[in-house]
């Protein structure tokens, strides 16, 4: 007995040893660094859980730029009603999805690819900055960049400052990608490009000029200077669609199909119905599906092309109403159909030279070339028919919009847009650039934030206003017709960066509210 | 299989050698002053554990022998030793002793002390009191009984979980719930998932394994200074839990076996009188009809509870046993809702080597088996759609067609009016998407204790506490589209929660003088908590949801998708050991000092440096009734203070977090910055109290106050400038102060040969401050905010400060109106606390002859709670406010628009709620007071006389029992003490709980 009594103490007494407390405080279904170092996954893992970050989920961007762009739209009367589709802000929550998910692991990334000396893997990680913030500033414009993980007090980038710095880190991230074109590193963590550093240097080239498109109303000069660089690179333009930047949803379901076939929550949008039936676009069946169980009711007014979409800030009831309306195309809710998102595709360059050339840019080519490469592109993209008759179709215009569950004109909207597809050489400026961004518009479905910014930059496609307007004093008011121009400082900025988001307000140059415009978004003519 | 065990289990009882030269005595004890019979005197053989108590009438029967001294005690009376000779029959009076208080209570660590000598404050709640009432969660039936102890029970019905917080809140990262120790040893307590705004539901807590039956005695330690010697996991408190032994003479065979029924309050004031237009799934009509309402209260039953237990205990003087069984099978108040429990219980004591070597051991196995618990929350909760069906519709269409055909799918579909993320068809949940919650335990433990001495002891204790948890939802295809995939959705966890425990106490004893005593204690010991390690489908182990099956309805790994993760899971792994002394020096009985002190080593610090930790306590108790002479009418007085330090370790894996793999297979970069000098978070108390009785004990007051201070908080804070790359870091910093009174005051107002009245107050206010929040002092730290409810915590604020939306309203206090509608502030303000001012416990025990009346009454008065489902049935039309507002032609309003300045009287019903009700509403609207006063326990008992009738049973007593029987006063429109969730978040929120509950019942108790 004795002996076991003994025993025991000695054990108790032995046991105040804590050589195995480090082990024990760690969880066990963690990965350390320093297990990741086998492959090199310690530098190029990161990169998939980055990018899978840059589109948002349903309340940050399907309820957010999807809906300010016009291209999809919800059946659900959310909150009452009152929402962020009817400018009333419930929902912020891009913001936070970017800095915690892409800016903070790329700074720890970048540091520790610049330690081990993989000069390509840090300005990958800076390239993917560049894609999520130049994202964000759509929403809020001012947004901390060049001033991210440093200590103190946390000031944010204007966006003229912005933008220059954008432009500046692009010419290190290009020059380096063009030093190393047969690099084999990214190989293995690559899903967009399978490693090909030629084609993350042309996206690279691709997005200055998208960039400098974005200020060519505010700072001409600047614009046309970056534009031209762009334009001349040797390292060249996405030019086609196997050059397209696409994110891989890493065997995920395309998010859209799950909010529209799982939640219910989004439709085909009546901007889409409006253009897409006007002008006999084929990419519609491409795009969607026609209205459930063909409910010829719905579609009374153009029953050969059974599409019905919901208006962007409709007056809604019940969420059931319009359910059977035209979702998504069903491959989308098929991972294995569906298995990335674009970021960036040749129509979109194809549209920005077209710009480009109206605006004089060097090395930028004829408008009517580009304008019609992208459309082709586009119909190549979608797999979609038709597209000689479609360019050449000088007639058809979009249709007037009918709800058919809303009584008398409820929802409904006038068309505005009253340019045809095919290109008219004599035409002004003006009318080409409608025709331009329209075009841009349709071709960018899935990925919509540079169609909320072209719409408030130049205007075009001519949208519908919202048909519900319930923007009130709390978030800044939006005046009947017109539309919202960006999306306030989030909540947890203003509570925790106070000084940083009231100099940020003073560099917006308005209150923060869902009315001031942005930088880039001067209200003046498209052309000087 | 519990029959078998039990029928075996009475079979070794059975073969149980009973004492060969045994003889009965029995007699009378009376009170000397009156000669009135004095029951519940303990007469013991002495040397032994043989032991038993005076009946109602005073008298005793014992198996003794001849030669054995029986010693006769009684709480404030002399004891007094009697030796068995040839009579069989010992009659006793006792004298007063109004000095004597010298009841034995159990302490940190099972050690044993005089209560008098103790320096802290400690309750003790015995038996009769926690079963009287039969509440399945034995921890439920302290509330009111004992002072600065907040209950709150889980609103998810019989085996739900209970929020327990002694003196406040004293962790910013933590849910401050105290330690519990059962037999000195401490349990597993690991409370898995709880409901939040948006649903989920309450797991249940470690407790409900133990058979409230088998406990002897509960002692609530309140403080952080007994539980110094348990380390930091007693930094909020202790609770002591002893369970019955067997004790030395006659076999005792008990069965206790009670019925209750469960009944409804009360429900939400909906209105069935407006339907909805057109398809809507708010009901805004304005048009009066006469709809059915019969079946939101049809869709709840009445709940039934049967719970039965036996217990044999027995033994002779080397070896008692004591073995239990007890079983609970209750149905809840909604259908296919159903509980079952099984415990056992198997204890052992021997004494070896000439007595100085006594054995111990423990076993307790508990089976548990929850159906259908109901959520809280938003989502997949029958209530949701049963409150907001609309009124024109009819309800029984879907009750009895939960399901239809669907040809298009070829299979039964949920039948429901609406696609909505909120609600789903009451009884498809039910019958379509059952739950098992499933929990195995077993907890074995050792006690040697080996008496070196007549004054030195070392005892090694050993324990294991071992539980097998399982969770498990099938949510069949066509359920809620929001949560659930086209082909159904499988919630699957199980995990194992362990707890190894072992420590050596040595004890030692003497009077170092005539005037001087001592006790001292020295012991080490180790724990290592392993818990929630195990496996869960879905990305985060909380299921498929919406990623869906291969193929519907098969719930089965096989059927996962490839793009469905199996988890494996861990809440983490703790090694904690501790090396602790403590030492009481006593002079003359009257004045005694309590000094202790430990070192605790954590695992969680690894890498820090402040792995190793020491903290003191000291504390002086003055027993004045001792010292000086005192008016006849003071029986007792003390004195009593003491100061006392814990460390805190923080929890698992913070110091230096690693990178996760997400369901698509990349690697997530950790962005929480390690935290290599974090320091174990300090409690300081410091505790005065004064423990005075007069009038012959009749009397009794017991008061303490303490000023609690909790500095380097582990907070959790956003690097808002991303410093380093990182999103988050934990910093020490911050205070907390926790200042409060605890009063009981007890007394005994009648007392005669018939009637005896005893009663007690137990009153305890906490005073909560949060005094530093940190280096920023305008951090706010977030406590959860949804809908329009946040609680969070600033500097100069309180713990459970509650933040809503408000009106916005000009210099006149009038609410402005922009279009119409009324403006709401920009942000949450704060609106109040929900935590209750104080609270008071009123707990009455009449004896009238052979009857017994319990009665319990409490009450909560001040603070606030919310209601989120008051805000949704306003803003869905379904509430009888919203009906009133209709038939009354608008809502009377103290307005004005903010634009022309007209001054605004009535708004349209509609415009109204829809504003200020629904989602994101404005809050103030839904506030309450908290203050409520219930009857929480009634119990009326009658002894039948078994001498009369020639049956082989002692005793036998049926009384009636009731819990929460109805509100005396209730602000708010549910029960304010009814818990969402029982952790930190979520705290005074209603949102689609349960409603409260009453149960009523008949128990027989009988021993053999």
């Amino acid at each position: 007995m004795k002996k076991f009594i003994y025993l025991l103490t000695a054990v108790v007494a032995l046991s105040a040893c804590t050589n195995d407390f480090e082990e024990t405080n760690t969880n066990p279904y963690q990965i350390t660094g320093e297990s990741l170092k086998q492959d090199f996954n310690h530098v190029g893992a990161f990169y998939p859980s980055m990018l899978g970050q840059i589109f948002g989920n349903q309340v940050d961007h399907n309820l957010t730029n999807v809906t300010f762009s016009q291209h999809l739209a919800t059946p659900t009367p959310f909150t009452g009603g009152v929402n962020n589709t009817t400018y009333y802000i419930r929902w912020n929550g891009y913001w936070g999805r970017e800095y915690n998910n892409v800016m903070a692991p790329a700074k720890q990334v970048i540091e520790i690819a610049e330690a081990d000396g993989y000069t390509v893997f840090v300005e990958w990680a800076n390239l993917i900055k560049i894609v999520s913030m130049s994202r964000v500033t759509l929403y809020q414009g001012p947004v901390i960049y060049t001033n991210f993980g440093t200590t103190g007090d946390v000031i944010y980038d204007s966006e003229e400052t912005l933008y220059n710095a954008f432009f500046t880190d692009l010419d290190r991230i290009i020059a380096e990608f063009s030093a190393n074109m047969d690099y084999v590193g990214l190989n293995n963590f690559d899903a967009s490009y399978g490693g090909d550093v030629s084609k993350w240097a042309k996206y690279a080239n691709s997005l200055r000029l998208q960039l400098a498109m974005r200020i060519s109303k505010v700072d001409p000069a600047l614009a046309k200077l970056q534009g031209e660089k762009a334009l001349a690179d040797p390292v060249g333009l996405i030019e086609t669609n196997s050059e397209n930047f696409d994110i891989s949803g890493y065997g995920n379901k395309f998010h859209p199909a799950q909010i529209c076939f799982e939640w219910g929550d989004t439709r085909m949008s009546a901007a889409m119905e409006s253009i897409l039936i006007g002008y006999k676009d084929n990419r519609i069946e491409k795009y969607f599906d026609p209205v459930a169980e063909v409910d010829m009711s719905l579609v009374a007014d153009h029953p050969d092309w059974p599409y019905k979409g919901i208006r962007n800030g409709a007056e809604l009831i019940a969420k059931d109403d319009r359910i059977p309306f035209s979702t998504l195309d069903i491959s989308f809710n098929d991972p294995a159909k569906v298995t990335k998102r674009k970021v960036m595709s040749a129509d979109e360059v194809y549209f920005l030279k077209a710009e480009a050339a109206l605006r004089n840019w060097a090395g930028a080519g004829d408008a009517q070339a580009n304008y019609e490469a992208g459309v082709r592109a586009s119909f190549e993209l979608w797999g979609a028919g038709g597209v000689d008759a479609y360019l050449a179709d000088d007639t058809s215009i979009p249709i007037d919009y009918d709800d058919p569950i809303a009584p008398g004109s409820v929802n409904d909207f006038t068309n505005q847009i009253t340019n045809t597809v095919a290109w008219d050489p004599a035409a002004d400026n003006e009318t080409k650039l409608e025709k331009i961004i329209t075009q841009k518009w349709i071709a960018c479905y899935t990925n919509e934030m540079e169609a909320w910014m072209d719409h408030r930059r130049t205007g075009y496609p001519k949208l519908p206003p919202v048909y519900q307007n319930s923007s009130n004093a709390d978030w800044g008011v939006i005046p009947d017709g017109d539309i919202l121009r960006r999306m306030p400082f989030v909540q947890a900025e203003r509570e925790g960066n106070a000084i940083g988001v009231a100099d940020a307000t003073v560099k917006l140059g308005g209150p923060d509210e869902i009315g001031t415009r942005l930088w880039w978004d001067t209200g003046g003519p498209n052309f000087q | 299989m519990a029959k078998k065990l039990l029928l075996f289990m009475m079979l070794i009882l059975g073969t149980y050698p009973l004492l060969a030269q045994s003889k009965t005595v029995s007699g009378t004890v009376t009170d000397a002053s009156d000669g009135s019979p004095l029951p519940g005197v303990n007469v013991l053989v002495q040397g032994t554990t043989n032991g038993t108590q005076t009946d109602f009438d005073g008298n005793y029967t014992i198996e003794t022998s001849a030669g054995d001294v029986l010693v006769f005690s009684y709480l404030g009376m002399q004891s007094q030793n009697a030796t068995v000779g040839s009579s069989n029959t010992i009659n006793i009076s006792l004298q007063e002793d109004a000095s004597q208080l010298d009841e034995v209570v159990v302490t940190a660590l099972g050690i044993k002390r005089k209560e008098k000598t103790l320096t802290y404050a400690q309750q003790t709640v015995r038996s009769e009191e926690l079963t009287k009432t039969r509440d399945p969660n034995f921890m439920n039936s302290i509330s009111g009984k004992a002072a600065g102890v907040e209950i709150k029970k889980s609103s998810s019905g019989a085996g739900g979980s209970t929020k327990i917080v002694l003196r406040g809140n004293k962790s910013l990262s933590g849910d401050s719930s105290p330690l519990f120790v059962i037999d000195g040893i401490p349990m597993a307590n690991n409370k898995a998932s709880q409901p939040g705004m948006w649903g989920g539901t309450d797991s249940g807590d470690g407790l409900s394994a133990i058979n409230p039956d088998d406990i002897e005695s509960i002692s609530i330690l309140r403080g952080s200074n007994a539980a110094v010697l348990y380390g930091s996991q007693g930094a909020n408190g202790v609770v002591v839990i002893t369970t019955k032994q067997g004790a030395a003479g006659k076999t005792v065979v008990t069965i206790n076996s009670g019925y209750t029924f469960e009944h409804i309050h009360e429900l939400p004031d909906l209105q069935f009188k407006y339907g909805a237009i057109g398809n809507a799934k708010e009901s805004w009509s304005t048009t009066p009809g006469d709809y059915a309402s019969e079946y939101v209260e049809g869709f709840f039953q009445t709940g039934q509870n049967f719970n039965n237990s036996v217990s044999i205990s027995g033994g002779n003087d080397k070896t008692t046993a004591y073995f239990s069984y007890g079983n609970i099978a209750a149905t809840g108040i909604t259908p296919k809702n159903d509980y079952s429990k099984n415990n056992f219980t198997f204890k052992q004591s021997t004494k070896m080597f000439n007595d100085k070597v006594t054995i111990t051991s423990n076993v307790l196995l508990s089976l548990e088996e929850t159906k259908n618990r109901l959520p809280a929350g938003y989502y997949l909760n029958p209530l949701t759609g049963l409150y907001m069906f609309p009124r024109q519709r009819n309800f029984y269409s879907y009750q009895n067609e939960y399901e239809t055909f669907d040809p298009i799918r070829n299979l039964n579909a949920q039948n429901w009016f609406v696609v909505d993320h909120h609600q789903s068809n009451p009884f498809w949940i039910l019958n379509k998407e059952p739950k098992t919650d499933n929990s195995k335990r077993v907890i074995g433990s050792l006690n040697i204790s080996y008496d070196i001495l007549d004054n030195l002891q070392l005892q090694v204790r050993g324990n294991y506490d071992y539980a097998v948890k399982e969770f498990e939802q099938q949510h069949a295809a066509t359920s809620n589209s929001t949560n659930v995939h086209p082909n159904g959705a499988w919630n699957y966890q199980k995990y194992d929660d362990q707890l190894a425990y072992t420590d050596a106490i040595l004890s030692y004893n003497t009077d170092i003088s005539d005037d001087f005593s001592l006790n001292a204690i020295i012991g080490a010991s180790y724990q290592k908590t392993t818990y929630g390690v195990g496996v869960g489908v879905g990305p985060d182990g909380n299921g498929t949801g919406t990623l869906g099956l291969l193929y519907p309805n098969e719930f089965f790994f096989q059927n996962l998708p490839t793009n469905v993760p199996v988890v494996s899971l861990t809440n983490g792994e703790i090694i904690k050991q501790g090396a602790f002394a403590n030492i009481q020096l006593g002079y003359k009985e009257m004045l005694f000092l309590d000094l202790s002190g430990r070192n605790d080593w954590a695992s969680t610090l690894a890498l820090t440096g402040n792995d190793s930790y020491f903290y003191p306590s000291v504390g002086v108790t003055a027993l004045l009734s001792e010292m000086f002479e005192m008016p006849e009418v003071i029986s007792f007085g003390k004195l009593r203070a003491s100061y006392t330090q814990v460390g805190n370790e923080v929890p698992f894996n913070r110091i230096n977090p690693q990178n996760t793999i997400n369901a698509s297979g990349g690697v997530v970069r950790n962005t929480v910055k390690p935290f290599l000098n974090a320091k174990p978070e300090i409690i300081t108390s410091l505790e005065f109290g004064a423990d005075w009785r007069f009038l012959d004990n009749r009397l009794g007051i017991d008061l303490t106050y303490y000023d609690i201070k909790s500095t380097d908080q582990f907070i959790e804070v956003p690097t808002v400038s991303g410093e380093g790359g990182y999103t988050t870091e934990f910093i020490n910093a911050g205070e907390i102060s926790n200042k409060g009174i605890e009063l009981t005051v007890s007394a005994t107002p009648i007392r005669t040969q018939d009637l005896q009245w005893v009663t007690a107050f137990n009153f305890s206010k906490n005073t909560n401050k949060i005094v530093d929040i940190g280096p920023d002092d305008e951090k706010e730290i977030n406590l959860g905010s949804s809908e329009g409810y946040q609680s969070k915590l600033v500097e100069g604020g309180a713990f459970n400060d509650l933040y809503v939306l408000k009106f916005l309203r000009d210099g006149q206090g009038r609410i402005l109106f922009d279009a119409g509608k009324p403006l709401r502030t920009p942000t949450t303000e704060l609106v109040g606390n929900l935590d209750p001012d104080w609270s008071l416990g009123w707990n009455n025990n009449i004896s009238y002859k052979r009857f017994n009346l319990g009665m319990l009454i409490s009450g909560k008065f001040g603070g606030n709670v919310f209601s989120q489902t008051e805000s949704m049935l306003d803003g869905a039309g379904v509430s009888q406010r919203t009906a009133d507002a209709r038939d009354a032609g608008g809502v009377s309003v103290n307005g004005v628009d903010q634009t022309s300045g007209a001054a605004i009287t009535t708004v349209a019903a509609e415009t109204w709620f829809r504003a200020i009700g629904d989602r994101n509403g404005v809050g103030e609207a839904y506030v309450y007071d908290r203050t409520n006063i219930r009857l929480s326990q009634l119990s009326l008992g009658y002894d039948i006389d078994m001498t009369t009738l020639n049956l082989p049973i002692t005793s036998a007593t049926i009384s009636f029992i009731g819990n929460n029987l109805f509100f005396i006063h209730k602000e708010a429109p549910f029960d304010p003490e009814l818990a969402m969730s029982t952790n930190q978040n979520a705290q005074g929120l209603d949102n689609f709980n349960l409603p409260s509950t009453g149960t009523y019942g008949l128990n027989l108790k009988l021993t053999f």
